[in-house]
């Protein structure tokens, strides 16, 4: 009976990406996550929920060390992109930050023109090997970020010149024009009306084909909507994490059931 | 895209194409809602073949004394279970997920509705193909097994009507799933009076006519349980219930 398509949520590609073992992570004296195990795997939408402050954001920006950045920031436990240690000394968070891509809460486009915010990775990657390449990489990014329709005409106009919400859509479209293999996005969607929203939510359907992405969001429904997994974080703990047709409609913790039924936040 | 297309009368829209209703079949931007929607309603239409078959393989069996085919309605119901467990948990996961609203929670609601009134409707046959054993074992009781066969396709008819009403959004044709439900129901009162007299004739026949009424009764619940279906069409094309004023025919627990 199983010949049609399930509803479309396997929960298993088989294929590890990111994994954990007790991550932890200290703001100074503040000791932000607690023994953090986790598996993402490859081409599968991994969200992140939990109330303010419960560390998803936090853990979320060790997975390309972005928290090296904050110097009262420590990072210890295991954390692995591909079976390697991430935080071994050897390797490089710029090449890290070029595999692991991360679009932001706030936009934060380069005070530079909308074409060349997205040719800006391809350009210091070496990944066009002509104009008509960047060309060609500057139209599919913008394209997958469901701006180019907006911007094909002023391509050369300044990208902080957009609204809101086409600065966040050419901030993805930034982060996916270096193709990525994990993408990581932090509260992506707050600055966006339901249109846009709905438009990246397709885009990070589709973007599940080729690579990872890791979503950080408030909007359970989203969370809901987007993942095929879903981690839910409280207080520092990962507290359960699981399909998220499960989390959704019959959670195991009653922590999570809380949660996501609006009792406790 | 989820608002309610037209508002004016309905009766305007015939024969079964519908094309001012086609706003519930724009795509959504995010397409894998589109992919959950289509999956649980392909379901649905899967779950109505195997119960049409069931419709007619009961009766077929009643008529034809094929204890065989009795046993295989019988058996065969378990997939249409398993079907309606699998929609139930599909619809709330649907729910849970994506938080339909408008035209889409509609569908959502009507999918959940169809699969239980469809899911009864196999229980119904399922008891016809057990009661077909007993009565396999006695001599026939005049022609009714014809007549419930009759009536049985007649009821196979409506539910092929009203599953096609649903996947065309044609609320004209469920409406009149609606009224020929009335027929189903004339059968069923000619039958009660027809069990009635062979029961007061002659005793011996009391079991296979209690049997046998059992079996009217099943075909004649079906009938209302298409009804039912054809109803959730209407619900889900315009919005509105329809009235409860249908034309209704058995009058039977009236007899004295």
């Amino acid at each position: 009976m199983n010949e049609m398509t399930m509803i479309d949520r396997d929960v298993t590609t088989g294929t590890l990406k990111i994994s954990a073992r007790k991550a932890q992570v200290y703001y100074g004296e503040t000791h932000a996550i607690k023994d953090v195990d986790i598996d993402i795997e490859d081409k599968m939408v991994t969200a992140f929920i939990g109330p303010s402050g419960c560390g998803k954001s936090t853990f979320l920006r060790c997975l390309n060390r972005m928290n090296d950045t904050i110097d009262i920031c420590r990072v210890e436990g295991q954390i692995q992109l591909d079976g390697q240690d991430i935080y071994d000394p050897k390797v490089d968070p710029v090449q890290l930050r070029a595999r692991v891509g991360m679009v932001f809460q706030k936009p934060n486009p380069f005070p530079k023109s909308i074409f060349d915010n997205v040719a800006y990775g391809p350009r210091i990657h070496g990944l066009a090997r002509n104009r008509a390449d960047l060309d060609e990489i500057v139209e599919k990014s913008l394209r997958r970020a469901a701006l180019w329709d907006e911007v094909k005409d002023r391509l050369q106009a300044p990208g902080t010149g957009l609204s809101g919400g086409q600065q966040q859509r050419l901030c993805i479209a930034r982060a996916v024009a270096t193709a990525p293999e994990v993408l990581l996005m932090d509260e992506p969607c707050s600055a966006l009306d339901p249109i846009a929203t709905a438009q990246v939510e397709e885009l990070i359907d589709e973007l599940r084909s080729n690579f990872s992405v890791v979503i950080v969001t408030h909007s359970m429904q989203q969370a809901a909507r987007v993942s095929q997994r879903t981690a839910f974080f409280h207080l520092g703990n990962l507290v359960e994490f699981g399909e998220t047709g499960d989390i959704f409609t019959n959670p195991s913790d009653p922590r999570t059931e809380s949660y996501i039924t609006g009792r406790i936040g | 895209m989820a608002d309610r297309p037209t508002q004016q009368a309905p009766t305007q829209s015939s024969g079964t194409s519908n094309p001012e209703k086609d706003s519930g079949h724009e795509k959504h931007i995010v397409s894998s809602f589109d992919r959950d929607l289509e999956t649980v309603q392909a379901r649905i239409m899967k779950m109505g073949g195997l119960v049409e078959a069931a419709i007619m393989n009961s009766a077929k069996s009643l008529e034809t004394r094929d204890e065989e085919l009795a046993e295989r309605v019988r058996a065969d119901d378990a997939a249409i279970d398993a079907l309606e467990e699998m929609i139930q948990e599909e619809t709330s996961r649907i729910i849970a997920l994506r938080s339909p609203s408008a035209v889409d929670l509609r569908v959502i609601l009507s999918v959940m509705k169809i699969a239980g009134n469809l899911e009864r409707i196999g229980d119904y046959a399922k008891n016809i193909g057990k009661r077909t054993s007993v009565l396999a074992q006695v001599p026939p009781v005049s022609d009714s097994a014809s007549a419930l066969r009759r009536m049985a396709r007649e009821v196979e008819l409506m539910l092929r009507d009203a599953l096609d009403s649903y996947i065309q959004r044609d609320q004209e044709l469920a409406r009149d799933v609606i009224e020929r439900d009335l027929e189903v129901d004339q059968m069923y009162n000619a039958l009660f009076r027809e069990f009635l007299t062979f029961m007061m004739e002659d005793p011996r026949s009391i079991t296979p006519c209690m049997h046998l009424h059992f079996i009217a009764k099943n075909v004649e619940r079906m009938g209302d349980h298409v009804t039912a279906i054809a109803e959730q069409v209407v619900y889900l094309v315009s919005g509105d219930r329809p009235d409860e004023d249908r034309p209704k025919a058995d009058n039977t627990s009236l007899t004295s």
